[in-house]
């Protein structure tokens, strides 16, 4: 769906650019794009939308290269629903998604169709000839993912699409983003601070910050990592030479006062025993960590930045 | 609770679609529309078309009824004749089409900076020389449209009405219409930049109407300051009004040939500049 090499972005007049060498290597699936504000998640979409043009590497979107004479033909396979009130206000929801279709290439009469199609698909069939000046945040930001999806993009950006919804909206917002991808095929990018909104609906998940990857890869194998999350409390302080033995079981995450959080080999508890017999050391417990995802996002921006800034 | 569609069919061929340029202008009218300012300038246009149209009727009634012969002399110490006749064709409409492009023009770019929907139109397949040349272009014709009937009513009353030996030239239309265009698209362009630099459609309406008569009364501060006749070309009310009296052959008190020119292309071309940097995507923010 997406693949970058080097990428870097700069804007003009700018020493420092917004996207440092990128790569990464995204299926077709739900993207999780998080990141900090200013860490580049708007760049990235720009650049992926074809309105920057990388003043370095390489990459493509739907098999089309960034920055090429293609980039309009892209656009038009791409649905984008903004973070911010994009709306029309003096135009009904019905009046401006038949405009977004027709700006993508609709014919008039196709896109006043469409628009009643995708208005009633996400769930504004009794309202759409109201002025949206008059609608519920939850009603607007249904009406930007409407024009998103008017065209029958191949691929959506979604940028913060729960901002200011109550629970019960976010939960119909992202139902709808997860019936998007299983129902149309379409790919999914979405950017969001809500950390649980991407843990719901994401099947992949990319950390930026200050414009590189700190991290990317499949929600399953970050979920397979948070499994194997254990924390082993020993009688007495192990001493040097079985601390550097500790590496035997898995990455020492960090120790305190007897604490050691590790991030096993295996995911296998009973291995922790069978390693404390072996030095004569005194396991009193073992307790899996749940970390979550917000844990693992601010960890993931307190690391240095793995070389190349790259993902999978 | 919203009720949702069991399932979405796929979009129908996008290749059918009109260019990006002729929908954003289409949609501009559908919002002129609804702005219901028509009542007001229908009315007044109206009411000027009516006047010259009713000038012709009764210069032929001078010219071809006896009966009104004594008043025929008296008529013409009164009324514009000959080349003048042919330019005044477009006043006072043009004087009145300022306020109307301000009204509407003020609105078009900075109705879409305040609404931010600019950024969302850039990503679709909208480049920026489509935006500007549809705002450009609705900007433009609109003056232009207006004034189409004051070229050719009057045009077509006095052929029909007395051949090519009426008030109106045969070949007024051709030295009528470039006018107009002309005078069109320096509207069209001033309106556009001042919008593209308002963030409210209501600081639009300021910004035009401020430039329009701002820039006449620094020119004429300048004229009566320095004697420097030619810097009235600064001020776009007076250029809109001599092209058409340069065009038919009438020299205008105060904007000659060359400034005329000048005075237009430095307008056109520095409000056009400004609109494009002022809509370009950089100025997005996603």
């Amino acid at each position: 769906m997406i693949a970058f090499e080097n990428l870097e972005v700069r804007y003009p007049a700018t020493p420092v650019p917004a996207l440092k060498g990128l790569s990464l290597r995204l299926e077709r699936g739900i993207v999780g794009l998080l990141g900090p504000n200013g860490s580049g998640k708007s760049t990235l979409l720009k650049a992926l939308l074809g309105l920057l043009t990388p003043s370095r590497g390489s990459g493509t979107v739907l098999g089309v290269p960034l920055g090429g004479a293609e980039a309009a033909r892209l656009r038009a396979r791409i649905g984008y629903m903004p973070e911010y009130d994009a709306l029309i206000e003096d135009a009904s929801a019905y009046e401006q998604v038949a405009f977004w279709g027709e700006l993508s290439g609709l014919a008039p009469e196709a896109a006043r169709d469409r628009a009643h199609e995708v208005l009633y698909f996400v769930g504004l069939d009794e309202a759409r000839y109201r002025p949206v000046s008059g609608y519920s945040t939850g009603m607007r930001q249904r009406v930007k993912l409407a024009q998103a999806l008017v065209h029958s993009p191949e691929l959506i950006f979604l940028d913060e699409p729960t901002n200011g919804l109550d629970p019960d909206g976010r939960r119909r917002m992202l139902d709808l983003v997860l019936r998007v991808h299983a129902e149309l095929g379409t790919g999914v990018i979405l950017a969001s601070h809500l950390l649980g909104d991407v843990e719901r609906v994401a099947d992949q998940l990319v950390i930026l910050d200050q414009g590189q990857i700190k991290a990317a890869g499949s929600m399953a194998g970050l979920r397979k990592a948070l499994a194997r999350r254990v924390e082993l409390r020993f009688l007495d302080p192990l001493d040097a030479a079985q601390e550097t033995a500790l590496e035997e079981l898995g990455a020492v995450l960090e120790a305190r006062n007897g604490l050691y959080d590790l991030e096993l080999t295996e995911a296998d508890p009973t291995a922790a025993f069978r390693w404390a017999q072996a030095q004569g050391a005194t396991l009193v417990q073992v307790t899996p960590r749940h970390d979550r995802l917000d844990e693992v996002l601010l960890r993931a921006l307190h690391e240095p930045t793995p070389a190349g800034g790259g993902g999978n | 609770m919203p009720i949702y569609a069991p399932t979405l069919p796929p979009a129908p061929d996008l290749r059918h679609g009109h260019p990006p340029a002729v929908v954003l202008m289409r949609f501009d009218l559908t919002r002129l529309w609804r702005q219901k300012i028509g009542r007001f300038f229908g009315f007044a246009f109206l009411a000027m078309l009516l006047w010259k149209i009713a000038r012709i009727y009764v210069d032929h009634l001078l010219n071809t009824n006896q009966a009104f012969k004594p008043m025929q002399d008296f008529a013409k110490t009164i009324l514009t004749q000959g080349a003048a006749f042919q330019a005044d064709l477009l006043n006072p409409a043009s004087y009145l089409l300022w306020f109307l492009v301000a009204l509407v023009g003020g609105g078009l770019v900075a109705r879409d900076t305040l609404y931010r929907v600019r950024p969302l139109m850039y990503a679709h397949p909208v480049a920026p020389r489509d935006y500007l040349l549809a705002k450009l272009g609705f900007a433009s014709a609109l003056p232009f449209v207006i004034l189409l009937p004051f070229a050719l009513l009057p045009w077509l009353m006095s052929l029909l009405l007395a051949g090519l030996n009426g008030p109106v030239w045969a070949t007024a239309p051709l030295r009528l219409l470039p006018a107009m265009a002309l005078s069109s698209v320096l509207m069209g362009s001033l309106a556009v930049g001042a919008s593209s630099m308002a963030s409210t459609p209501r600081a639009g309406i300021g910004w035009v109407l401020g430039l329009v008569l701002g820039a006449g009364t620094l020119a004429s501060m300048i004229h009566h300051l320095t004697g420097f006749r030619a810097i009235d070309a600064l001020n776009p009310v007076l250029l809109a009004e001599a092209w058409p009296q340069l065009l038919v052959g009438v020299d205008h008190p105060l904007v000659g040939w060359v400034p005329a020119l000048v005075g237009s292309a430095a307008h056109i071309g520095l409000w056009t500049w400004i609109a494009a940097k002022r809509t370009k995507p950089s100025e997005a923010v996603i």
